[in-house]
């Protein structure tokens, strides 16, 4: 038995924001150090990446715009998300017994999910001051030389451990996010109460 | 040898022929809005210009005691001996330093990110709107590397401005700084801002406890947010993401993936 776990436009915009993200995230390495500029040679160069780099944040950001319009009413974190975070840990290490059952998304998908809106209009913010260096006030431009790589950091933290997690930890995961289905004992697995509240009926 | 720029400016006239002289030689030219300003005063624009590298600040200053002066002083590229743009500056070889002290640009490398805009404490490089890199003083680094003077100096008509080995110059900038203290002139000094290592470029000002009063920043310094950022914050960023593809790869090796029985 399958089971609908994203619709086509959930998927479609995922991969937009996953696409600009990756984008973003290896041209903004280009410009983090010198030492990393060669990565521009995959993106047409220093001068491409410099121009271009802005335009794949916007992307990102305006995608992950339509990610919160669809998923930030299932994003609200509970009483029974805070218990889950408590015992993250026994999660980390396959050990789930004992777990409050999540809903569509577990208390870490939806950690993840407000993480990166809060990264992304860190980013944004900064990244305005960044693009006009002529126009801007220098004390905003110094605090963007600061902002704008740490959001970067914590937001490609995130997205590590998001990637690793859909493509290798949790089998599944993917294909879920690509075809938009599930299996049952999947669903039943990782997501019980969506399971048993959305999909059974 | 370290070169250096020695500026007088108690003997500058506010002639402009080193302006003109720079944009002669580096081929600059002059264009619509340079020629008159209508801000009322006599300098030739508000600030460098990508296609502007040397300007002379007029400044109108009146003292604690109501005497009134009439300050003018040459600006431009500071070549600082710490670098806020070289700092700052993400792609490599784009700003370097000479082996005679000059900081010179290559526009071949420079990607236009301007970077180097908010690293400088003296507001000096400029993004040219048209090719997208940044543009400033070189020192004439084509007339001194075939042992000519810069273009300004050659065009200086008073002795303010004086090009040659830094250690003889900042001797000579000691001395005269001297004996302006001797003629009366207390405050007297030679600005070399221990804060960005001093610079290659050298002032004399009548009055050094005010050194705004010449358009000069009075403790310029790399920010700090430039050294935070490319400093401890590229390890903490190195870490993480290093740090993270091991650690992912050590996880999966040790806990394996979260299987479900079908």
């Amino acid at each position: 038995m399958r089971v609908l776990r994203f619709t086509f436009a959930e998927r479609a915009v995922h991969w937009m924001t996953a696409i600009s993200f990756l984008y973003a995230a290896l041209t903004g390495l280009a410009l983090w150090s010198p030492s990393l500029l060669w990565i521009s040679s995959f993106f047409g160069g220093g001068e491409a990446v410099r121009r271009w780099h802005p335009w794949g944040g916007v992307s990102f950001a305006v995608a992950l715009g339509l990610i919160f319009r669809n998923w930030s009413k299932d994003m609200r974190l509970d009483s029974e998300d805070r218990k889950w975070l408590s015992q993250a840990h026994r999660y980390a290490v396959n050990d789930e017994s004992g777990l409050p059952e999540a809903g569509r998304f577990n208390a870490g998908q939806k950690v993840l999910f407000w993480t990166q809106s809060v990264a992304a209009l860190l980013l944004f913010a900064s990244g305005v001051a960044l693009f006009w260096p002529e126009h801007m006030p220098r004390g905003l431009r110094l605090a963007a030389v600061l902002v704008h790589p740490s959001a970067a950091i914590v937001s490609i933290a995130g997205i590590l451990i998001h990637i690793y997690m859909g493509i290798a930890a949790v089998p599944g995961a993917l294909r879920g996010m690509v075809s938009g289905w599930v299996t049952e004992p999947w669903a039943r697995a990782h997501h019980p109460r969506w399971y048993r509240e959305s999909v059974k009926r | 040898m370290i070169v250096a720029k020695l500026i007088d400016t108690t003997s500058c006239i506010g002639c402009k022929a080193c302006e003109a002289a720079c944009q002669e030689w580096n081929d600059q030219g002059l264009t619509a809005g340079m020629a008159k300003s209508d801000d009322g005063t006599y300098q030739t624009l508000p600030s460098l210009r990508h296609d502007f590298w040397n300007l002379i600040k007029f400044k109108e200053v009146t003292r604690e005691d109501g005497s009134f002066t009439w300050l003018m002083s040459k600006y431009q590229c500071m070549h600082c001996v710490d670098a806020g743009c070289l700092e700052a500056c993400p792609a490599p070889g784009a700003i370097f330093r000479r082996e005679n002290g000059i900081v010179d640009f290559d526009h071949d490398k420079c990607i236009g990110c301007g970077y180097c805009i908010t690293g400088c404490p003296f507001d000096v490089p400029k993004l040219s709107p048209v090719t997208q890199k940044v543009y400033k003083c070189t020192l004439c680094s084509d007339r001194t590397s075939v042992g000519l003077e810069p273009a300004c100096i050659k065009a200086c008509p008073t002795n303010c401005l004086t090009f040659g080995a830094r250690d003889d110059l900042v001797r000579l900038a000691d001395a005269r700084a001297e004996s302006l203290r001797a003629d009366g002139h207390a405050t007297a000094g030679v600005y070399n801002p221990a804060g960005v290592g001093g610079t290659n470029v050298l002032y004399v000002l009548a009055d050094a406890t005010r050194p705004e009063d010449y358009g000069l920043p009075r403790d310029p310094t790399i920010p700090w947010q430039v050294r935070l950022w490319k400093g401890p914050l590229k390890w903490v960023g190195n870490a993480v993401l290093v740090g993270g593809v091991v650690g992912a790869f050590l996880h999966y090796l040790r806990y394996g993936p979260k299987e479900v029985e079908e």
